[in-house]
């Protein structure tokens, strides 16, 4: 050590400051780094009249093709709350962060994305940002979406841009802290979103499987709901199609670990995702109500690549319920069945469901499934079954679809719990779900 | 057969019944009420509509047996012709009605409307009354009626009907 | 003053047991009157046209006062001349009205009554009112074709009127005044110097058995304090709090409960069926099986319903495809009516166009199976005593029932009762008479208890009559200023009217092991016509179009069976009609209006269209810019059957194509029905007709394969719900006193679809021709 005076700055004293400054550095430069993951430019709004312009020189096939895309990507189920007003927006979406409100994709100038270009449109579908520069919540899927071709986000540009405009501003969104900030997504979208990666086909299969494979990924993002989310709410593709969740419903696998009691034929797939019955075999309730009547309106030939690509991993599963494969009555709880639950579920099951769907209800006004065949009952989550017991499936206003009651008025919480453990046990012949009570309360909170 | 003892506007009653009678049965056939009617049993035109505790339900899909303890309304509830309840003297006043044989599900309809809802707007009460068929065509005076019984309750006792 | 006809017995009652049983042993004496056929008899004839049941007595002259030229008597008078056969006024001054029509929810039992009761001079509530009974009131054949104000109402004005007189002259002669000095009030007559007799005490050693003359001059409607005002209806109270009001409410003593297992399909062919076990359930009383006619009667109603499930299940059926093939596959009911034979009239030729035509055009329309869809199921309650059948029944005819019960029953009609009991809005032709077979056929395998038959909702919708599908085809030729010079206009339909009258006409009887075989169907001349009502349009009959030639071709043989819905052919002829002559409009940049006006003569036509115009502000419409829903507004006129109520509508609609959801925004309607009565029931009556309509053209088809039908319930055949009833819905009613009672219950049927039709081309260029406009035609665009 030195015996000399000490300068009036010690080293120690510098190398605090100078860890100071490092550190200020350091955080002066993480703090740019972060804003430049999180800041995007906006982009120039586009004048009402080059918009309408460009709107009239679409040609009708793109406008067409456009409109078959929307349909596989089923934009309406989120932005077409009422059917008099498509795409205007407004449905609230209750997610692990809050609830978020679809926005209007009309062509309107001032609430809508009339001042939007083509490449705006296609920065907010392949990045998540809107046109003025704001980041959009991962509701709306861009980390699937930012796989599509080129031209086909041409084409929705030209469908959506030839709607008719209609005013309906954006409703305020209410998120938990600290989700509220938009900028945060910045982050989320540097572990979820692979932007610029180009979906690419498989060699090895087919080409209809490989258009079904690119449609799902890219467009119909079904992984979405049928794969489980991180704790940070993205799709986590290690576990690609083991199940998932979506507006309170369980969310079936469509792989290996598919509950569905009965294999599938391709031909089942095409028809359930149509029209959203397979007879004899399946009915689409709650969310995935809203894709069928979205996917209605798409090519057959989409469909039925869908149908081929789903097949692909839904004919791994065993499908090992044999009791599925007839339509014989429910049996009734033996004599040493101790559960009480299970009893009551039994008498709800027969006073209240057996009417349609045992064979006791005549063929001509629509069969119910027999429900050893449901899905719902085989779910290792009770929650789907609890939801269509309750709300039950309605057609699109005006349309002839099939109808099931719903009977959340009607049968009390306990009913509802007791019933779901008699299908379980008497249906499925699975093994309980736990605290099928609780399960059912849950259920009923928005 | 089984006992079922039901409360059923506020009067107990014992039926006999099988327990998957659905209550619309039970109402007409074994306590000779008319006001919810068999329309399709199917759940689809809420002819049979009765509200139960708070919730306005199809009575056709209700088995008796889940009723429990659970009150059962009906029209007849409501008020009688000599001495209508609120929503019965809206109707009489906007002669809601042709063939009328939808009118009592309206009612409870309405009923559960206003019970949950201080004042309905007029999409409230159409997009409240969706679940309820009417054939003849009478729907103008149908969301007058209710309309009219919401103005009511909202301006307080003291209103005239 | 007493009748040499009547016959009775000594204690002065009518002498058939079964009509003193129903009398009632009231201790008054009553005043007798005659069912003998004091008139000629109707038979047949009234089964074959709907809208029968009297001489519509309405002229394009509106003529005002009774006994017209022709000697006959105003309304259903002349079938019925008998004043006691109408009015009854009882010792103690109870006043009874009888009518020979329903109440089918219409408010007819209200505007009879405040007829009835201007003309006697006393409040309604003073009167009752006995409707439909084939032992008590007047043969007035069908409720139905808007003919009850012309026909009944008329008929009780003048017999009223012609009582009031009576009363008058007794009066007269008991206090020796004058007539005219005497004063009517609440069924009392007062003279000036204050003595009084009451209707009842003047009557006694009198009665009112006497022709009626046509000659008593109803009241001045200047004076009237009762008719042309609103009267609440006095079927609502009761309706709105659960008192009993329908034939679905009907609890009688010891009665039991049925079901009908219908076949699958109506092609269908019963193999076997093992009732064995059926017979062992809870409640059943006894299986019934007669060829293709399965039933059950049990002690309940849900164990019938159980044991009807049971019943169908047990039931072997072989389910061939009968329908035709092509046709079915698409459900296509348009290709169907073209592939189907048809007897061809000419029903407007007229001279050659002889002005220069500048422009032609043509177009095809078309109109599918649609439904009834009777909120409340069809429902019928019959018991057999002692050979006798009791039938409770919401038929539109009840004697015409009578008539065909006998026939199926094998019974004499005298043996046979139909008394008229609401049910719910049948608008037309619905299962109502089936189910009456039904239950008295079960009533005859069950005799002694009555026996309940209520159809299922799937029932209703797979084997109620249709309303009848129609193809239209127009062409027309405009001169160079645009005006209408020719019109060639062709109409092809299944039949519009299968009711009874005959056994054959009922499906039960069609499904026996002897089954009757359908009467073959004939088709109504005009002016009323069926499938062809309205076929004419009044520009040529009340305009300047001259040239013309039209044609009806009625189609005797469907696959499915047809009968009268709300309109009968008016819906899809006024439809094509008033759509073409938008198109034509169009076609020579003409407004509709004026273009309408310009082809009317009518005053009164002229009128409604005006006030419908203005009302709704046609002239100074102005498209609304900016950012919503495409938006258009359309227009229609028509008169019901060319010589009934006068309609004319705009509407305003939204609509969006990628839906295909489409709402009426607003409608504003005038029409002009004559004189009006209950002012409030017309209004009631053109609302409920334009959403109904609105409904039909909008959402409504039935659906079906080569096999069978395919919508069974609502969710497969949806009609309008809330969500598309317009915001606001005006009809103003331009009052005519004096004038003859026009038809009004189905005038804006026709209108309402093509105003629709029209406004949905203004809102986006599509020009939709087929029927029903629903959602995936919207969609589709075609």
């Amino acid at each position: 050590m030195d015996h000399e005076p000490r300068p009036p700055h010690d080293h120690r004293r510098h190398g605090a400051h100078r860890l100071r400054w490092v550190v200020l550095a350091a955080l002066t430069l993480l703090a740019l780094a972060g804003c430049a993951i999180m800041w995007r430019p906006a982009l120039a709004p586009q004048p009402p009249q080059q918009a309408r312009a460009a709107a009239q020189a679409f040609d009708a096939a793109t406008v067409e093709r456009g409109r078959q895309l929307a349909a596989l990507g089923s934009c309406a189920a989120c932005h077409t709350v009422d059917p008099a007003r498509p795409y205007a927006g407004g449905l609230a979406l209750a997610t692990p962060f809050g609830t978020v409100y679809s926005t209007n994709i009309t062509p309107d100038a001032r609430t809508g994305i009339g001042a939007w270009s083509e490449q705006a449109f296609a920065r907010a579908l392949r990045e998540g940002v809107s046109r003025d520069g704001h980041l959009l919540y991962p509701a709306f899927p861009y980390d699937y979406y930012t796989h599509m071709q080129a031209e086909d986000v041409h084409a929705l540009y030209a469908y959506l841009m030839t709607r008719p405009a209609l005013d309906a501003p954006a409703h305020r969104n209410s998120l938990k802290f600290p989700f509220g900030f938009r900028p945060l997504v910045a982050f989320w979208n540097v572990l979820y979103l692979k932007k610029n990666d180009a979906w690419a086909p498989d060699v090895r299969q087919s080409a209809e499987w490989n258009r079904g494979a690119y449609l799902a990924t890219a467009v119909a993002h079904c992984g979405a709901c049928h794969t489980p989310r991180t704790k940070l709410g993205g799709t986590d593709f290690k576990r690609y199609l083991d199940g998932g969740e979506a507006e309170g419903w369980y969310v079936p696998a469509l792989n290996q670990l598919s509950p569905s009691p009965l294999p599938w034929t391709t031909e089942q797939l095409a028809s359930y995702l149509r029209t959203g019955i397979a007879t004899d075999h399946a009915a689409a309730g709650g969310p995935m109500q809203s894709v069928v009547e979205n996917l209605r309106f798409a090519d057959p030939r989409d469909v039925a690549a869908l149908a081929t690509w789903t097949h692909s991993y839904l004919e791994k599963a065993p499908h090992d319920a044999p009791r599925a494969r007839t339509a014989d009555d429910l049996p009734a709880p033996g004599a040493n069945e101790a559960d009480a639950l299970v009893r009551e579920g039994h008498a709800v099951y027969q006073n209240a469901c057996a009417r349609c769907h045992a064979l006791g209800r005549t063929e001509s006004s629509g069969a119910a499934l027999p429900l050893q065949k449901a899905v719902a009952l085989y779910d290792p989550d009770p929650r789907s079954l609890i939801h269509i017991v309750r709300d039950g499936i309605e057609p699109p206003d005006g349309e002839p679809a099939r109808w099931m009651p719903a009977f959340g008025a009607i049968l009390t919480d306990r009913q509802t719990a007791a019933l779901a453990a008699y299908l379980r046990r008497y249906g499925a012949g699975k093994q309980p779900w736990d605290h099928i009570e609780d399960s059912v309360r849950k259920a009923k909170q928005p | 057969m089984t006992t079922f003892n039901l409360r059923v506007n506020g009067k107990p009653h014992a039926v006999d019944t099988d327990p998957e009678t659905p209550l619309l049965y039970v109402l007409r056939d074994d306590l000779q009420m008319n006001g919810a009617k068999f329309g399709c049993g199917l759940g689809q035109c809420g002819a049979c509509t009765v509200m139960l505790d708070d919730a306005a339900v199809m009575s056709c899909l209700v088995p008796v047996s889940v009723v429990g303890a659970r009150a059962v309304r009906t029209v007849e509830g409501i008020g009688t012709a000599d001495a209508p309840g609120l929503l019965q003297r809206a109707f009489i006043e906007e002669q809601a009605a042709q063939c009328g044989y939808c009118i009592a599900g309206m009612i409870m309809r309405a009923t559960e409307l206003l019970e949950h809802t201080a004042a309905p707007t007029d999409d409230q009460i159409r997009a409240h009354m969706m679940p309820n068929l009417c054939r003849c065509g009478t729907h103008m005076r149908i969301l007058r009626a209710v309309r009219r019984a919401a103005d009511t309750m909202h301006a307080g006792p003291g209103a005239k009907a | 003053m007493s009748g040499a006809h009547d016959q009775r017995g000594e204690d002065g009652r009518p002498a058939n047991p079964t009509r003193r049983r129903l009398l009632g042993a009231a201790g008054s004496l009553t005043v007798m009157f005659a069912l003998g056929p004091a008139w000629p008899q109707q038979g047949g004839q009234s089964s074959q046209s709907a809208g029968q049941g009297g001489a519509s007595e309405s002229g394009v002259d509106g003529a005002a006062a009774g006994g017209d030229k022709s000697g006959k008597l105003p309304g259903s008078l002349d079938k019925e001349p008998w004043l006691d056969a109408w009015i009854r006024i009882d010792a103690d001054n109870t006043i009874t009205v009888f009518t020979g029509k329903a109440e089918l929810g219409q408010g007819i039992k209200t505007a009879l009554l405040q007829v009835a009761a201007e003309e006697l001079q006393v409040m309604p509530g003073r009167l009752t009112l006995v409707t439909a009974d084939t032992a008590r009131t007047p043969d007035e054949g069908y409720t139905a074709g808007s003919h009850s104000m012309q026909d009944s109402g008329t008929a009780l004005r003048y017999a009223a009127a012609q009582v009031r007189s009576v009363l008058l002259g007794l009066a007269a002669q008991r206090f020796t005044v004058d007539p005219a000095s005497l004063k009517l009030d609440q069924g009392v007559i007062h003279t000036a110097d204050g003595r009084r007799a009451t209707y009842g005490e003047l009557l006694v050693g009198h009665d009112l058995h006497l022709r009626a003359d046509g000659k008593s001059a109803p009241r001045d409607p200047a004076s009237h304090t009762i008719a042309g005002k609103n009267l609440a209806r006095i079927d609502i109270p009761a309706k709105v709090s659960g008192g009993v009001a329908y034939v679905q409410d009907l609890r009688l003593p010891r009665m039991v409960h049925a079901r009908v297992v219908r076949p699958p399909t109506p092609g269908a062919q019963l193999q076997g069926v093992d009732t064995a076990a059926v017979e062992k359930l809870p409640g059943v009383l006894k299986v019934v099986v007669d060829g293709r006619f399965l039933a059950v009667i049990a002690d309940g109603e849900y164990r019938a319903i159980k044991a009807s499930t049971a019943l169908a299940r047990a039931a072997r059926w072989t389910t061939p495809a009968t329908l035709p093939a092509a046709a079915a596959r698409m459900g296509d009911a348009a290709a169907l009516v073209r592939s189907l034979p048809s007897q061809d009239s000419t029903i407007y030729d007229g001279p050659g166009a002889n002005a220069a035509v500048s422009k032609t055009l043509r177009a095809a329309y078309s109109r599918p199976f649609q439904l009834h869809g009777s909120i409340g199921p069809s429902c019928a309650v019959a018991q057999l005593v002692d050979g006798r059948y009791t039938i409770w029944t919401h038929s539109q005819g009840v004697y015409p029932l009578r008539d065909a019960l006998a026939e199926l029953l094998g019974a004499g009609k005298d043996a046979i009762h139909c008394i008229h009991t609401e049910g719910s809005g049948c608008y037309g032709h619905n299962a109502a008479d089936d189910v009456a077979a039904d239950a008295a056929l079960l009533a005859r395998a069950y005799p002694g208890r009555p026996v309940r038959v209520q159809w299922m909702r799937e029932d209703e919708h797979a084997w109620e009559p249709f309303g009848s599908p129609m193809v239209t085809s127009v062409q027309a030729s405009l001169d160079a200023g645009g005006r209408i010079v020719d019109w060639q206009y062709h109409v092809w339909s299944p039949p519009h009217n299968t009711r009874p009258g005959k056994a054959g006409n009922l499906l039960a009887a069609t499904h026996l092991a002897k089954p009757f075989t359908p009467p073959p169907a004939k088709p109504a001349p005009q002016p009323e016509g069926a499938g062809d009502r309205n076929g004419i349009p009044y520009y040529i009959l009340q305009g300047p179009v001259k040239s013309g030639h039209i044609v009806s071709h009625f189609q005797p043989d469907a696959p499915l069976r047809t009968s009268a819905l709300r309109s009968l052919g008016a819906y899809g002829n006024v439809f094509s009609i008033e759509s073409f002559m938008d198109e034509l409009a169009h076609a020579s940049s003409q407004d509709p209006v004026a273009f309408r006006l310009a082809h009317l003569h009518d005053p009164r036509a002229l009128e409604v269209v005006r006030s419908a115009a203005q009302r709704f502000g046609w002239d100074g419409w102005r498209r609304p810019s900016g950012p919503g829903l495409q938006r258009g507004r359309g227009f229609a006129f028509a008169r019901y059957k060319n010589l009934a109520a006068y309609c004319a509508m705009a509407v305003e609609v939204e609509l969006a194509r990628e839906t295909g959801l489409v709402r009426i925004v607003r409608a504003s309607v005038a029409v002009d029905c004559g004189e009006i009565v209950n002012p409030d029931g017309v209004r009631n009556q053109i609302e409920g007709g334009v959403i109904q309509s609105a409904s039909w053209t909008l959402l409504e088809k039935v659906r079906f394969d080569d096999k069978q039908i395919l919508s069974r319930d609502w969710a497969g055949y949806p009609i309008l719900r809330f969500n598309q009833v317009p915001r606001t819905l005006d009809v103003h009613l331009i009052d005519r006193p004096g004038q003859p009672f026009l038809g009004t219950g189905e005038a804006s049927q026709g209108p309402t679809a093509a105003a629709i039709a029209n406004a949905v081309f203004d809102a986006c260029g599509l020009r939709l021709r087929d029927l029903p406009l629903d959602r995936a035609r919207m969609r589709d665009g075609h």
